[in-house]
């Protein structure tokens, strides 16, 4: 049978994989349609507001909203007795003692912005007046900031925990101690890794609406994890998770500050609740969103190795100190990240390290983007650069020796299978012209330096499972909608999905539209975070359209009377797999599918729980990722030793990915972690007194501009997982882990200075130099 | 809202806008809007009182242009730091011009402010009041009875920046022999202004330089000369070391107080390499 | 009182009380909401739009103190279904990502490139400076501008 017309969804996005098709929303963007939680505007919408602490720690004495409540345009005011008074946190699985928060605190408010209160009004001028009507007395406590003064005996303590240790992680494999005696050289060091903010483009903002016929609420959020969201909104609100809908709409980036509740998102739903079912909006101002979201841990971070002359690590100890700020949000699995990411990279037998997650008056930390392993990319790479040089080893040469190879089972129990660290590093080393340049270009002032890392696709730390899901519904006239709880925040993920549903069900890419994290509608995810969603949603995807497509041939199969083995589907034709011979057009199999004969409809489904182990806290083990994803970073430098200003002239980033679904946005996605990189490096430094934010703007915090990017080159390695979509791993946040350690390193070769603490400033350069002399 | 309520004026024509300046009670003067709406905002944010009456000089067309004419280069109040950029400038000193208009802030910022605004606003850390120190600017102000005065920049910036009258140009002395050097240290890691400026106005006979003019903005204090490093340029240019040994005459209470050991650091480098500079170009 | 601004080729008149910045008149009153703020205090660039030709912070621009300029917001550079060359260049190039800076980008780069089709490298830097973006890092959307430019130049 030959095709009997052409279908205009033959065009050049079959066989999309691997191909850089334009963005699903390119088009909203550029014209400004798109539209963000932050453009919501609904009639008879109310503006919500958060009453905040003054204070970094006190105890609630009273609160009296009676004032705020006569105040005319003010529709609904809550405090905490207006609540369930249920705490709520992100590590509640695995750490249940660390859930510690409350949407509307009761007692005691521990850092300067905590919520004791919430306001629902006709305009903003109104919310924020009744804001300053509520009167609240509070017994002002002491309050501690330094992560070393928190831990002492007599501190002030914020929650029940002992010397405010919310959480301590031993890890401990091998015999260290015993080891390192055996070493030829021992080097032991100390860095600090500054506060960072994701500073997402779209603040947090939400809206709430309460069904009060229903008991429903429906919650709109710029959330990277709707269902995370949902989750903890039933859990505080004593509801069933089918009468709470969380719907993401396009999110201005995330970055690891949108991935759990926020106490706005329970107020929203709340006061919507309380003022008869209108729509309530919160938005955060900038100054909210730097000092009231989640920032980065600022750690300390101490090392210790023992290594051989010929460049053999035998043992490695250490300490990590990680300042929480006020709760606990993701900090458990931010600290174990932190400690653990060293095993994928480095073969180690003996290691002991301890980690502290400390409370402190200071706002919270939480995820943000690299998850612990920025900190820890900086100190291990710098750490062992100066190992390298103790021996008198090129560090390139140093690190090839103890890298960890493709198919091998780490000390804590990582199964590595594609591992493609060994090219990455060859491939930058070439790239770059590391043998003509290293130590070679001091006379310039210029100088390269490499570091190393690696990423989980996913990973089993907070929930007992963490599988995605898809739907794949083939409509009769051929168009497709792909129902994917995975979170889009910005890196493509809705673009990707769609291709690889496309390409698993046979077909263009043009025919999907892509329907994404609302959680009435799409297949629960857990969302975006550690890289996950191109491998584990990514396969639920693949999963799904392979499921539509066996539908559909199943159908062909018997209206032709061949065994459905011998079909598939590719590139828009219904083809014998033996001999590529075409039995039909897509457009005609679904004909067939929506005939008077058959009427069945296609629904594919895909579920894909990666094949993980959770991680036993008390040693350390699991293979806490269904794959891993490996990159080897290199910075060149110029230092102007007058006025200590480093310039960054390039960048190289090889990095393994599996297989790219989408080389444009992969290069993208580099780029922009690049430059998330540089700005931690240099700029990218959240700065406390007294639990204070002294540089809540984007005036004093400063994040990278169009002026001063390096020359940046992603250098694609593709391993082909036979686990991930197509080969694919996925990559979002590895390319800024090792930026710092690349650029300390890199100007270490320049003028012989080694900075130990973030960020590499002017001031510390000229200081650096002038102790030199 | 984001602002409080107000009455927008819009006059037409300079003298209106100085009558308006003289009588206007509880009013601000709106140039490029970069520094008032952003502190307007803020001050409402914190429940603070913000003027009534806002003077908006965006329709007087007088105040709006550069010219060249003879020797005398005129400013005028309203024109956008990306105008003075972006205006044909004779080779020389006046370059320097462009050189401090690249360094301010961003460029949306650029196409908003107003040199006036620049000038007037009485903010210590603003970089134009250095050059125009360093090129003996004359700055002409405009009473409500329609008579100008005239004070140097100097003096405007010695009596931190105020004046009753309301500010309509500059005026400076293009000088065949004169060359120029400016200085900036960048924005800081923490804090969005600039931590110093220097500007560098001298003029060349054979290799001594006269009627030099050093305009220095420490970002404490408004913008002031230093005469003790002008006299000793002036005396003793011919030196060959000339950068290096200008530096143990600066008058230290400009750079040293209040000063962290990077910003004298990066004062003394600056100072240096302007000098450097300027005796190259000679 | 009554306001009168030409936004995107059209003449408004609106009812104001006088102290709505450009902006809120954008997006509020005019529900054209592509016009973005990150941080209301003119830091982000994501409320740029062109006035005069110049890219300008639209929340700290008082609405009525533009009357008798020309306003050009995102929504005015698409002529019905055909796209601007700047932003079909974001679409090819891979400029985008999340998207929130991307409309005050697109207005900054069409400004640059109306007075100057072919900017330096360096040009478009400074054009630009006052865009925040915190997604893609730059790369593409430099490549994105110099080649609209090109076209734009035809």
């Amino acid at each position: 049978m030959a095709l009997t017309k052409k279908s205009k969804f033959v065009d050049e996005y079959v066989d999309p994989v691997g191909k850089s098709v334009p963005r699903i929303e390119g088009r909203g963007i550029v014209t400004g349609q798109l539209k963000y939680v932050f453009d919501v505007q609904m009639s008879n919408m109310l503006v919500g507001k958060m009453l905040r602490s003054p204070h970094a720690h006190a105890r609630i004495i009273s609160i009296d909203t009676s004032k705020a409540e006569a105040l005319p345009g003010v529709k609904a005011i809550i405090t905490a007795q207006d609540t369930h008074q249920i705490k709520f946190g992100s590590n509640e699985y695995f750490f249940p003692h660390t859930v510690d928060q409350m949407a509307i605190e009761a007692d005691k408010v521990r850092y300067i912005g905590d919520e004791l209160a919430a306001v629902a009004a006709i305009d903003e001028e109104t919310a924020d007046e009744a804001l300053r009507l509520i009167d609240v007395k509070y017994e002002i406590l002491p309050g501690v900031f330094e992560i070393e003064e928190a831990i002492k005996p007599g501190a002030p303590a914020i929650h029940e925990a002992l010397n405010n240790i919310a959480l301590i992680l031993p890890v401990n494999f091998g015999n260290p101690e015993r080891l390192m005696k055996e070493a030829d050289s021992v080097r032991e060091s100390r860095f600090w890794c500054p506060v960072a903010h994701p500073s997402p483009m779209e603040p947090h903002v939400c809206v709430g609406q309460w069904e009060t016929f229903t008991n429903k609420i429906t919650l709109w959020s710029s959330s990277q994890a709707p269902f995370k969201c949902r989750e903890s909104l039933a859990k505080t609100l004593k509801m069933d998770l089918n009468d709470v809908r969380v719907i993401k709409m396009a999110v201005g980036g995330g970055f690891g500050g949108k991935l759990e509740m926020l106490p706005m998102d329970f107020a929203a739903c709340l006061l919507s609740k309380r003022a008869g079912g209108l729509p309530v909006k919160i938005c955060l101002t900038r100054e909210e969103e730097f000092t009231t979201t989640r920032r980065k841990h600022g750690m300390i971070y101490k090392v210790k190795t023992g290594v051989k002359k010929d460049g053999t690590l035998l043992a490695i100890t250490g300490e990590v100190l990680a300042d929480g700020g006020a709760y606990c949000s993701y900090g458990p699995t931010v600290l174990a990240a932190a400690m653990m990411r060293i095993f994928m990279v480095y073969k180690i037998q003996h290691f002991r390290m301890s980690g502290y997650r400390i409370y402190t008056n200071n706002p919270i930390s939480g995820a943000m983007r690299g998850f612990g392993g920025v900190q820890s990319g900086f100190a291990i790479e710098s750490h062992m650069d100066l190992v390298a040089k103790d021996i008198g080893m090129d560090p390139i040469d140093f690190r090839l020796k103890n890298i960890t190879t493709p198919n091998m089972v780490t000390v804590n129990k990582m199964i590595l299978t594609t591992n493609g660290l060994k090219e990455c590093i060859e491939k930058a080393r070439a790239a770059c012209g590391w043998d003509e340049k290293r130590g070679k270009q001091q006379h310039l002032k210029r100088g390269i330096g490499i570091g190393i890392a690696a990423d989980v696709m996913g990973s089993k730390m907070y929930k007992s499972h963490e599988s995605a899901g898809a739907i794949v519904k083939v409509e009769e006239d051929g168009s497709v909608y792909l129902f994917t709880g995975a979170a889009d925040t910005g890196q493509g993920s809705n673009t990707a999905l769609s291709q690889i549903a496309a390409q698993a069900l046979g077909v263009s890419y043009s025919r999907i539209k892509c329907k994404a994290g609302d959680t009435e509608i799409t297949p629960f995810d857990t969302g975006s975070f550690a890289s996950r969603v191109t491998f584990i949603s990514g396969n639920a995807a693949l999963l799904g359209g392979q499921d539509a497509k066996l539908q559909i041939l199943e159908i062909v199969a018997k209206d032709n009377n061949i065994s459905i083995d011998e079909l598939d589907i590719r590139a828009e034709k219904v083809i014998f797999k033996k001999d590529n011979r075409v039995l039909m057009s897509f457009d005609k199999a679904l004909e067939l599918c929506y005939s008077f004969k058959y009427g069945k409809q296609i629904i594919g489904r895909g579920s894909y729980n990666p094949k993980t182990t959770p991680i036993d806290f008390r040693s350390g083990e699991g293979n806490v990722s269904g794959s891993y994803g490996f990159e080897a970073q290199i910075a060149e430098v110029e230092v102007d030793t007058d006025t200590g200003v480093v310039t960054v002239l390039e960048l190289w980033d090889a990095h393994d990915i599996g297989k790219a679904i989408n080389p444009q946005s992969v290069q993208g996605q580099i780029e922009g972690s690049l430059a998330m990189g540089i700005g931690y490096t240099f700029y990218e430094d959240l700065r406390f007194k007294n639990g204070r934010v002294l540089n809540a703007n984007f005036a004093g915090y400063r994040v990278p501009r169009s002026i001063g990017m390096p020359k940046m080159n992603g250098i694609l390695v593709e391993t082909d997982e036979l686990e991930g979509p197509f080969g694919a791993k996925g990559m979002g946040e590895a390319a800024l882990l090792p930026t710092a350690a690349a650029v300390a390193n890199a100007v270490e070769d320049a003028i012989g200075v080694r900075i130990m603490d973030l960020p590499i400033t002017p001031e510390k350069i000229i200081k650096a130099l002038k102790e030199r002399a | 809202m984001l602002l409080n309520p107000l009455t927008l004026h819009l006059p037409k024509t300079s003298l209106e806008a100085a009558r308006l300046y003289k009588e206007l009670e509880d009013s601000k003067v709106l140039a490029g809007g970069t520094f008032l709406l952003n502190s307007m905002k803020l001050l409402k944010v914190k429940g603070t009182k913000t003027a009534r009456n806002i003077l908006s000089l965006a329709k007087v067309d007088e105040l709006k242009g550069v010219s060249l004419q003879g020797d005398t280069l005129t400013i005028r109040a309203m024109t956008r730091i990306n105008d003075l950029l972006e205006t044909q400038l004779p080779d020389g000193h006046l370059k320097v011009l462009h050189t401090v208009c690249t360094n301010i802030s961003t460029n949306p910022i650029r196409n908003m402010a107003t040199f006036g605004g620049n000038l007037t606003c009485r903010y210590t850390w603003t970089e134009m009041g250095a050059v125009m120190i360093a090129l003996e600017a004359k700055m002409h102000f405009l009473g409500a009875d329609g008579k100008e005065e005239i004070i140097g920049a100097e003096d405007f910036f010695k009596n931190a920046a105020r004046s009753e009258k309301l500010f309509t140009h500059v005026t400076i002395k293009t000088r065949m022999a004169a060359c120029a050097a400016y200085r900036r240290v960048k924005k800081t890691v923490h804090v969005d202004v600039p931590l110093l400026a220097i500007c560098m106005k001298t003029e060349i006979k054979g290799k001594q330089w006269y009627n030099t003019r050093v305009g220095i903005n420490n970002g404490v204090a408004f913008a002031q000369r230093d005469l003790a490093l002008e006299e000793f340029l002036n005396k003793s240019s011919s030196s060959p070391d000339l950068g290096k040994e200008a530096l143990e005459h600066l008058t230290t209470a400009i750079y040293d107080t209040r000063s962290s050991d990077y910003k004298k650091h990066m004062f003394r480098v600056s100072l240096k390499s302007a000098i450097e500079e300027i005796s190259l170009s000679s | 009182m009554d306001v009168n601004l030409t936004i995107n080729k059209k003449q408004i008149t609106l009812n104001l009380k006088g102290n709505e910045t450009l902006l809120e008149v954008l997006r509020d009153h005019l529900s054209l909401t592509g016009t973005k703020t990150a941080c209301q205090e003119s830091e982000c660039g994501t409320c740029t739009v062109i006035i005069d030709g110049n890219a300008t912070l639209s929340c700290i621009t008082l609405a009525a103190n533009v009357q008798g300029t020309e306003i050009t917001s995102i929504e005015g550079l698409a002529q019905g279904d055909v796209l601007h060359p700047v932003q079909q260049a974001f679409i090819d190039y891979g400029s985008v990502q999340c998207g929130f800076c991307i409309p005050g980008m697109i207005m900054s780069s069409v400004a640059l490139l109306e007075k100057n089709p072919e900017p330096t490298q360096k040009e478009v830097e400074y054009a630009l400076d006052g865009n925040i973006c915190r997604c893609a890092g730059y790369p593409k959307i430099f490549e994105a501008v110099h080649a609209a430019g090109k076209k734009m130049k035809k």
